[in-house]
């Protein structure tokens, strides 16, 4: 299969290096307390946020750190065929743990110590990079619950078909069975807090494909944080003195 | 860059899915003309001057017009990826042509990515065919090219669909057929590549009205796709792809797996049209339709002027004749149905290409210059005559030459086709060899310069750092030498043999390091992988490396340091193997030694130099290992190989023979062996999922059929129940004649498939298996100059041993698995082409030299019988009843016996009974010779 | 950006844009740049010994945001003021909560906070308002105060050591809150003041402001002592005068027991002033509700349509409009 065509286009149309377009709308859920929309090219991905909150199950509470959960699902008609299962299986359970494990890392849990705060993840349309779309959103709705971070964390995934390396794969990409490297990173800490890769590629390779990735989280990080400034600049001029 | 979205419906599986892509439509993409001042010209392919219009093709004239494409005078043409992307979807060798079109940097050809650009992006109306918004894109295109250059040069659609050329001229875009362009060219011998369209079929119809007979309904119609579909589904129809008896192009077998057995399918009118190599889609014939068994007569369908033409006696299962008996368990006749019988009722694949042959010489010659009909003869027996038009009938008739095939219809014995090029001569050597090339798709190009440019620069020679790399052993102290037959160039082999204190034999096999030359990913190495193999023809070598290499810098010469790769064991003097170890080295070889030099020195008892007594000591382990091996059950398998003497001057063969076999080879063999599978344990331990092996197929039961019939019909027993078993009866069966051991043992050879490449991550364990040489495990690893294989085997010892890193093909389960059918498909045809030379060679041979010799009858026939002739390795048919008679009841057939019996009991010949044979070359038709064996 | 969730047309999303780009006009000069985003650098000199506040953290020397909010800085005080967020008590904020729970001794709150409020038993004013020790007879009888589910409006009292929150409601002002409707709007939209209880009484409305977001608009109770701390004279007072009406006052309770409808429409009219003016983001305070409530009255809307387009488009001119002048007024 040809996923990069002599002139150097993918199926979509798309560059190797270059990424799907992003678009981000913060707010979409008005019960939580924060949550937003995310969207990489067809990936669709909305989250919610609530708490830190009262801890629900008394033997989780921490008395020096709040409890982050996650849950990550599927929509039905996420996919072209509709799905039987959407939650408890391996997968979500799998991605559950590593957005939890994401987040976690760069909220300041020691803050808010006895509450928990609860991060629903679901994928609305899955067009490949779930994963990081997952990530995007649910830093964005972090972000916008006033849950104190470290820093943002973005991600994007990169991987390797027909000898190049190519930026933010898509469904059709991603299912060539290629390797699929997703990272994470802390944009402005520099720091890599997620990188997920299940088949071989050579060292080499690899950290070409790897620095593709940042660059595409940082070029993430970048729109989420002109996002996030236009949403705090809005909300301030429009709640007056 | 903009953006927008598709929206597409794709059915996949039977259900109806809504799939949404998303399209990124791009403003950066150069429409390839140098003279633009709008667009990036650094990529521009078209001719720079504007004087000659811009030709963008339509799909259909891309799939048709492929041959006429590829002639120089078609330049200046602009391939949109709506073409290509649907050329790609329809034929995939026709893409790949034009993809080799379209980065042929001599040739200006571009593509333009119409889909992707946002001027020239379509969507998709309701209510409109794949095939119209393919259509409306093109046109789109062209449109925009126009008002993109702007009146700078002519922009020509060339399609030869009507209803398109009637919108385009509609739309003000000048649309021209290919035929009218053709003709503006005013080349007339273009003319002759061009195909013709289906609508021009009527024409053609007219006149072969002059001829009723012809136009009647020869085959029935093929059954509409989703009917197949259907019908494969409800196991009503079976699918396969069709591979046409070798010797008899009227039978032809499908291989189902939906029924787990061949169907066989008799007749030109069962087959309805499909070539060999096409997937059909085959119904079973009602039972009592399918052929008792019986004896196929030598000439079938006695119309056709089709026969049995003398050939080199086959060398596997692969290229002899499949077993077209059904199973003869004497006992149980009439309760075995025999091998289901079917006919083709539609064609899934086509797996048309173009073949080479001559013309079937015409009884009153066209007027020259006019349009002539004329059949074409492929030399491919298992393809059907291909008619064909011409204008230079008179050129062609003794050429051999290249023909496409484009349709066939229901109306007409043969399909249509239409000449591509020339290739040479009929009966010049070069000519022939070309042919025998092409149609075993060898390419026989000199190396680019790209590739030779990735040659070390010469004369080369062991370098300081070569010696102080701590990976590379100096064994330069070592007695090393090589043996090979006489005159041999590429020495990738070469031995030593050391007496240890401890009483031991240290056993060194040195392989010419290739990979230290040919890294992965250059051209060399890409090009090395496509060539797959060495091809030696009967007068020369077609290199699968270039030639410094070959023979000279990897070459394992006499007195000159060369790297090697090196297998060195400890070996008891029982040739136990105790230790062996794997190291890169560096070698200085005493001696490169010819079989018969090396069996000289071991027979001549009066040399005692320490070369000889090496010698004498690897001979003497060489048997026990052999002796051991057999031991296991290895087959010792006979083929009638043989060897031509060449005159130097002319090139024509002055003699032929036998290839004889000696010790040495055998000891060079043993060792060569053994290192295969050390190599073979080593680098699939190291790698289970990623090694090429090599693996040899145990012989089913109907394989060993034949075999087993023959051996009855002489009363010998053979056990097959274990290739232990086989080679045990086949060293019982000695008969009174010397000659009659080897005869069962080249007959059984005939039984076997050929040995096989593949991917260890492809099969289990237990499927590894070697079954000729009774080895679990075996791969190549010790010819790496004419094999890629041993390339690649090399590679993985070199990563096992940790000298290098693995390189990435290695990754890619799927690459891996196509490379090892690469070098299947590749190793299979450098056989074929050797022995269609050798065939030539021998034709050659016999023209001048008409000649008795004796024979021995390998199969009966109804008319006839089979012969083999071991002096000169050929097998041929021989007429008991003059040709064209049908010589009713004077012969007939006894299958228990396998013997052909006169009526009246007086003459019979049996299988295997030797006979005296007159051969002679003789031109039945003018420029056809062929060899004829007669009965004295 | 956080959009609106009603379905605006062509000419209303003009409207609003041209309404809302007003609004920015104006706080332009505003400390706009002030606002930060997750890891935005702050500027500061270190050598004025600052002071770090809420939302920020040092790293390699310099002040990074950890919230998305406005900086704000108090003399050398700098921290970050986040904007949506959850309720951040401060001592003495008068809050509107639920009762989630109720344990011994004490009452559970949901509250908005990160955990839930608790308040005393001995935080509470007994219904004979004498003062004494709460006995196990008053621990059986906490369920009369407030069940779970009931509203209540209390007062921050302190934060305990481990970060828990105490409340106290030892006024009549405080205490269960019946008849009415319970909105949560983000807690920054509330500004803290010196009121927090309104008594609309052309809408024989009370309006609690609670600092947490939680915004309680129900029919006016007369029974409310103005007076912070309670006397004991005072309520002996009331205790004689509502022991003395109970019997002729029967009828009565029963008659008030049932809301006028006039009083049920005004509090669903104020709620939705409330909920529209949360939704487009605006500041809420008495004023700016009763000017919406007005509005609507003068549009002659019925209460269900103050939720329609339209009226948002309204409520943000008239903001826009508002503010404009205020800011006039000033300069």
């Amino acid at each position: 299969m040809e996923f990069v065509n002599p002139e150097g286009l993918r199926l979509d149309g798309r560059r190797a290096m270059e990424m799907r377009q992003l678009r981000a709308q913060i707010g979409a859920v008005s019960k939580a307390d924060g949550s937003a929309v995310f969207e990489m090219g067809n990936t669709k991905v909305i989250a919610a946020v609530y708490g830190p909150r009262e801890v629900q199950n008394r033997s989780q509470q921490m008395s020096d750190q709040a409890l982050v959960r996650c849950e990550y699902s599927m929509a039905n008609f996420s996919t072209g065929d509709r799905m039987r299962k959407p939650k408890g299986d391996r997968r979500s359970t799998e991605l559950s743990l590593v957005i939890r494990q994401t987040m976690e890392a760069c909220i300041l849990t020691h803050l808010m110590p006895h509450s928990q705060i609860d991060i629903f993840v679901q994928v609305l349309q899955a067009d490949g990079g779930t994963r990081s779309a997952c990530i995007n959103a649910a830093t964005l709705a972090l972000a916008d619950a006033g849950i104190p971070m470290r820093d943002l964390v973005t991600s994007c995934s990169a991987g390797y078909l027909n000898n190049t390396s190519l930026l933010d794969l898509n469904y059709v990409e991603d299912s060539a069975g290629g390797p699929d490297v997703t990272v994470g990173i802390l944009p402005t800490l520099d720091k890599v807090t997620l990188l997920q890769m299940d088949a071989k590629l050579p060292m080499d390779i690899f950290e070409n494909v790897m620095q593709l990735a940042i660059e595409g989280c940082k070029a993430v990080a970048n729109y989420i944080r002109e996002v996030l400034q236009e949403n705090t600049k809005q909300l301030e001029v429009r709640r007056g003195v | 860059m903009l953006q927008s979205k598709v929206f597409s419906k794709r059915t996949r599986g039977g259900k109806v899915q809504k799939t949404v892509r998303e399209v990124y439509l791009r403003d950066d993409l150069p429409c390839g003309a140098p003279f633009c001042k709008v667009c990036d010209t650094s990529k521009a392919r078209l001719s720079p001057s504007a004087s000659s219009p811009i030709l963008i093709v339509d799909t259909n004239v891309v799939l048709s017009q492929i041959d006429l494409l590829e002639n120089p005078a078609m330049d200046n043409v602009v391939v949109l990826s709506v073409v290509r992307d649907e050329v790609k979807n329809r034929n995939i060798a026709v893409f790949k042509r034009i993809e080799t079109l379209c980065y042929n940097s001599t040739r200006n050809f571009f593509v333009f990515y119409n889909t992707l650009h946002k001027d020239t992006f379509v969507h998709d109306v309701s209510g409109e065919s794949p095939n119209d918004r393919n259509d409306r894109a093109i046109r789109v295109a062209t449109q925009w090219y126009q008002n993109h250059l702007g009146g700078q040069t002519r922009v020509l659609l060339i399609t030869n669909d009507r209803e398109n050329k009637r919108k385009a001229t509609e739309e003000g875009i000048s649309a021209e057929t290919i035929e009218s362009y053709v003709k503006s060219l005013g080349q007339p011998n273009l003319l002759d590549l061009l195909v013709k369209p289906v609508s021009e079929d009527v024409e053609m119809e007219d006149a072969d009205a002059l001829r009723p007979s012809k136009r009647k309904v020869l085959y029935a119609e093929h059954k509409p796709m989703s009917e197949i579909t259907s019908g494969l589904r409800c196991k009503i129809y079976h699918q396969g792809k069709l591979r046409v008896n070798r010797y008899n192009p009227f039978e032809a077998y499908v291989g189902s797996e939906s029924i787990g057995d061949e169907i066989i399918i008799y007749g030109r009118t069962n087959m309805n049209r499909a070539f060999d190599g096409d997937v059909v889609a085959v119904e079973l014939l009602p039972q009592d339709q399918w052929r008792e068994e019986k004896f196929l007569s030598i000439a079938d369908e006695g119309e056709e002027e089709e026969e049995e033409d003398v050939h080199l006696a086959p060398n596997s299962a692969d290229d002899a004749l499949r077993n077209t008996n059904p199973p003869n368990s004497a006992d149980d006749k009439n309760s075995v149905p025999c091998r289901p019988a079917g006919c083709v009722i539609g064609i899934i694949k086509r797996n048309w290409h173009s073949y080479s042959g001559s013309l079937e010489p015409l009884p009153m010659p066209a007027a020259s210059g006019s349009i002539a009909h004329a059949l074409f003869v492929p030399k491919d027996r298992k393809i059907s005559k291909i008619r064909i038009q011409t204008r230079q009938l008179e050129n062609l008739l003794d050429q051999i030459i290249v023909v496409a095939v484009d349709s066939w219809d229901r109306q007409s014995r043969y399909p249509s086709g239409h000449y591509v090029r020339k290739i040479g001569e009929i009966g010049d050597r070069n000519v022939e060899n070309q042919a025998v090339l092409m149609e075993n798709d060898i390419c026989d190009e000199p190396f680019s310069r790209q590739i030779l440019n990735c040659l070390p620069p010469l004369p080369w020679s062991v370098s300081a750092e070569d010696l102080a790399n701590p990976i590379r052993m100096d064994l330069r102290h070592l007695l090393v030498f090589s043996v090979d037959p006489p005159g041999c160039k590429d020495i990738d082999d070469a031995l030593h043999c050391t007496t240890l204190p401890n009483g031991n034999f240290e056993v060194g096999v040195h392989i010419a390091d290739v990979t230290n030359f040919v890294h992965p990913g250059t051209p060399l190495d890409d090009e090395a992988s496509q060539r797959g193999t060495s091809v030696y023809l009967v007068e020369r070598r077609i290199d699968m490396l270039p030639k410094p290499l070959t023979e000279d810098i990897c070459s394992l010469r006499a007195d000159v340091e060369r790297l090697a790769f090196s297998v060195i064991w400890e070996m008891t003097p029982q040739a136990e193997i105790i230790s062996t170890r794997y190291t890169k080295s560096i070698i200085k070889s005493c001696a490169a030694l010819s079989y018969v030099e090396a069996q000289a020195r071991m027979d001549d008892s009066r040399l005692v130099d320490p070369l000889t007594t090496d010698l004498r000591d690897m001979n003497t382990l060489a048997k026990i290992m052999r002796q051991r091996r057999i031991e296991r059950g290895a087959l010792t398998l006979a083929s009638a190989e043989v060897k031509f003497q060449i005159d130097t001057e002319t090139h024509d063969p002055l003699d032929i023979g036998m290839y004889q076999i000696r010790e040495a080879n055998q000891m060079v063999e043993e060792f060569m062996l053994a290192a295969n599978v050390s190599v073979a344990e080593k680098i699939l331990k190291h790698f289970p999922l990623c090694s090429l092996l090599r693996r040899h197929p145990t012989p089913t039961k109907e394989m060993l059929e034949p075999l087993l019939r023959t051996a009855a019909a002489i009363g010998l027993n053979l056990d097959v129940t274990s290739s232990k078993a086989l080679a045990d009866s086949l060293d019982r069966a000695v008969g009174d004649d010397p000659y009659f051991n080897k005869l069962i043992r080249i007959l059984a050879t005939r039984c076997m498939t050929q040995a096989v490449y593949f991917c260890s991550g492809d099969l289990s364990p237990p499927e590894f298996h070697h079954y000729g040489l009774a080895s679990p495990l075996y791969t190549h690893f010790t010819s790496p100059i004419r094999r890629y294989a041993d390339v690649i085997v090399h590679r993985l010892l070199a990563a096992s041993l940790e000298i290098n890193k693995l390189p990435q093909i290695f990754q890619d389960r799927t690459q891996l698995t196509s490379i090892a059918e690469n070098l299947n498909y590749r190793h299979r045809n450098a056989q074929m082409a050797s022995r269609a030379s050798v065939e030539l060679h021998t034709l050659i041979y016999f023209r001048k030299r008409p000649t008795d010799e004796e024979a021995r009858i390998v199969k009966i026939r109804s008319n006839g019988f089979i012969v083999f002739v071991p002096k000169y390795g050929i097998e041929g048919p021989v007429y008991l009843t003059p040709r064209g008679e049908k010589g009713d009841g004077e012969w007939f057939v006894d299958e228990q016996q396998q013997q052909v019996k006169k009526m009246d009991g007086s003459v019979s010949y049996s299988v295997l009974q030797s006979v005296k044979i007159h051969m002679e070359v003789v031109e039945p038709q003018p420029n056809r010779p062929k060899l004829e064996l007669s009965l004295i | 950006m956080r959009g609106l969730q009603v379905s605006l047309n062509q000419t209303q999303k003009i409207r609003l844009q041209r309404a809302l780009q007003q609004l920015e006009s104006l706080s332009s000069k505003v400390n706009v740049n002030a606002s930060v985003t997750v890891a935005d650098t702050i500027p500061v000199n270190f050598e004025d010994n600052i002071l770090k506040g809420h939302g920020t953290v040092e790293r390699d020397g310099e002040l990074v945001a950890t919230l998305c909010g406005v900086v704000e800085r108090v003399n050398k005080l700098v921290y970050v003021r986040p904007l949506r967020s959850r309720y951040k008590p401060e001592i003495g904020d008068i809050i509107v909560g639920r009762v989630v729970e109720i344990v011994p001794k004490r009452w559970k709150l949901e509250i908005n906070f990160s955990q839930d409020a608790v308040l005393m038993l001995s935080s509470m004013n007994l219904a004979d308002g004498i003062q004494r020790r709460r006995t196990a007879v008053d621990e059986l009888n906490m369920r009369s105060f407030f069940e779970e589910n009931d509203v209540v409006c209390a007062e921050v009292r302190n934060f305990q050591h481990d970060g828990s929150l105490q409340l106290q409601a030892r006024s009549q002002k405080y205490g269960k809150l019946e008849k009415g409707q319970l909105l949560t709007i983000p807690p920054y939209l509330v500004k803290r003041r010196k009121q927090h209880f309104h008594h609309m009484e052309q809408y024989g409305v009370d309006l609690v402001l609670g600092c947490n977001g939680f915004i309680w608009i129900g029919e006016h109770v007369e029974v409310r002592d103005t007076m912070s701390g309670d006397q004991v004279s005072n309520t002996e007072q009331q205790n004689t005068k509502s022991s003395t009406s109970t019997n002729y006052m029967d009828l009565e309770e029963q008659e008030q027991g049932y809301t006028p409808l006039e009083t049920r429409q005004n509090i669903c009219r104020i709620a939705n002033s409330v909920r529209v003016l949360s939704s487009l983001g605006f500041n809420i305070t008495v004023e700016v509700i009763m000017e919406t409530v007005d509005l609507s009255g003068t549009m002659n809307l019925e209460v269900h349509e103050m939720l329609g387009s339209e009226f948002y488009v309204l409520v943000a001119e008239k903001e826009a409009e508002r503010r404009c002048s205020s800011g006039k007024k000033k300069g």
